[in-house]
């Protein structure tokens, strides 16, 4: 995939998410301090940074699992104003993360439900959909992260390259508009990391608009369309996968690993 | 040894009215404390602040007052006031709660609530954040959350201690031979004062409880070992989330 210059891409594509002047803080400390960001649709946008730069609280305010002290999110065609005192509305917040789903980290499948239980469970009970339909559509995304034949296996019983698949084809299976990978390959053992991008490369090449928080520099620089580099709360350097890794405020966090 | 009295017609009676009568007791006390335990936990870790502290109130109270003491409590004290509860006597539930076994039941289900109470309060605690932060993640909804994702993993998580819990029930029922009720020990006290032999019928029952406590030992195992995610695929039986 080429990494086009999305400054220019914006004007005649349509945003999938714009943040602007995000705060949030926990605590004293302001984790994320004035962060403004537009995501285009059917684009690939990385968050790197050193830990603690806020980068998964950016990430969690966008489907608000984190709820933002001050400013604006505007996600999947909705709009989310923080720091007014407005409480956001169950049906509102359903919605929304039907539309925006996330990979964790640590996977966080559910134990007592069986790979296939675990990619259903949300379309079943979120978007009731029917029994046959729910199987159909979970079978089909086991199947596109090459799972399908664990479909009755428990998580205890699966790597963790392989939990993480089954994660990825959970999120896939509300069928969202936007997908959010918070570190998927962090608690990885080295040699299965590369089934778990192999992966998301290929959602990437289908052009889904995706937001991911990586260490992973060589596969952000390869797959993004826009590279965000994330220091102590702010946005330091940001635009095409080539600009940022050759801007020196960014280098000296990037080049060790890059 | 002397087992002949085994052969009376009327001693077989009443161990059997005994032995049917502690195991009653046992399932209807554990259920109905099962289900308040899960309130007593929900409540001590969601409840708005006065039903959490009545939550804590309430435990605090049962696990720090002997359980001989609470059954007389509830047996004369509480019975007796109810007599004098206008209504009540011609009301259609009167068999019921002038019974002792009444009494029984109610002192033990409010023990297990609020012992297992702590246990389930305890293994709530222990369901990973992740497991539910996921659900909020897809939409789940707080109801959504608790009754498909963190209490069937708060049973998996309590289920060995619930198992103890379950066998210390079952011994303390023998506490209820005080107030009249015909359980296991009242039938032997039965035996030792009309027959003079003291340590037959004693060793009887004793082998009677060990035989439900192995029996139930060996059901919770199962059950432990089949509960879903446990093992790598579905087991045969218990279907709880079969697709």
């Amino acid at each position: 995939m080429t990494a086009t210059n999305p400054t220019t891409d914006a004007a005649h594509q349509k945003i999938a998410i714009t943040v602007d002047h995000l705060v949030k803080c926990f605590a004293e400390i302001e984790v994320l301090q004035d962060v403004s960001l537009a995501v285009p649709e059917g684009t690939v946008t990385s968050i790197i940074g050193s830990s603690g730069s806020g980068k998964s609280t950016l990430l969690r305010c966008l489907n608000l699992l984190e709820r933002p002290d001050s400013g604006e999110v505007c996600i999947a065609g909705e709009r989310f104003q923080f720091g007014n005192g407005q409480r956001i509305a169950h049906s509102d917040l359903e919605r929304l993360r039907s539309r925006v789903t996330m990979v964790f980290q640590q996977f966080n499948l559910w134990p007592h439900l069986s790979a296939l239980g675990n990619v259903i469970e949300a379309p079943r009970h979120v978007k009731r959909l029917g029994r046959r339909q729910a199987r159909q559509l979970g079978e089909h995304y086991l199947e596109k992260v090459g799972m399908i034949d664990k479909r009755d296996t428990y998580p205890v019983a699966l790597s963790g390259g392989q939990q993480q698949r089954v994660a990825i084809a959970r999120a896939l299976a509300m069928e969202p508009e936007i997908l959010l990978f918070d570190e998927p390959t962090s608690a990885l053992d080295p040699e299965l990391v590369s089934e778990v991008l192999s992966v998301i490369r290929d959602l990437a090449d289908e052009g889904r608009t995706m937001l991911l928080v990586t260490h992973e520099m060589h596969f952000a620089r390869e797959v993004s369309d826009q590279v965000v580099y994330l220091d102590t709360g702010r946005i330091e350097v940001a635009g095409t996968p080539e600009s940022v890794f050759n801007d020196p405020r960014c280098q000296k966090f990037a080049s060790p690993t890059a | 040894m002397n087992y002949s009295w085994l052969s009376d017609p009327f001693y077989q009676e009443y161990l059997w009215t005994g032995f049917v009568n502690t195991l009653w007791l046992v399932a209807v006390s554990a259920t109905a404390g099962l289900a308040l335990a899960v309130l007593t936990a929900l409540a001590r870790l969601r409840g708005p602040r006065p039903i959490a502290w009545l939550a804590s109130a309430y435990v605090t109270v049962i696990r720090g007052t002997p359980l001989l003491v609470q059954l007389f409590f509830f047996y004369y004290g509480v019975g007796r006031l109810m007599e004098g509860v206008p209504g009540l006597r011609e009301s259609w539930f009167w068999p019921i709660v002038r019974e002792p076994f009444f009494f029984g039941a109610l002192t033990f289900t409010l023990s297990v609530g609020a012992y297992s109470g702590e246990i389930f309060r305890g293994a709530m605690q222990s369901v990973p954040a992740g497991e539910l932060e996921a659900g909020r993640a897809f939409g789940l909804s707080p109801w959504q959350i608790l009754y498909r994702l963190w209490l069937p993993r708060a049973f998996q998580i309590g289920l060995p201690s619930l198992t103890g819990e379950m066998i210390l029930l079952l011994k303390s029922v023998p506490l209820v031979s005080t107030i009249a009720v015909m359980d296991l020990l009242q039938a032997a006290n039965i035996v030792r004062d009309e027959t003079f032999l003291v340590y037959e019928p004693l060793l009887l029952i004793t082998g009677i409880y060990l035989a439900i406590v192995i029996l139930l030992t060996l059901v919770m195992r199962t059950v432990e070992r089949s509960f879903p995610g446990v093992r790598a695929t579905q087991g045969r039986w218990l279907p709880m989330r079969r697709l």
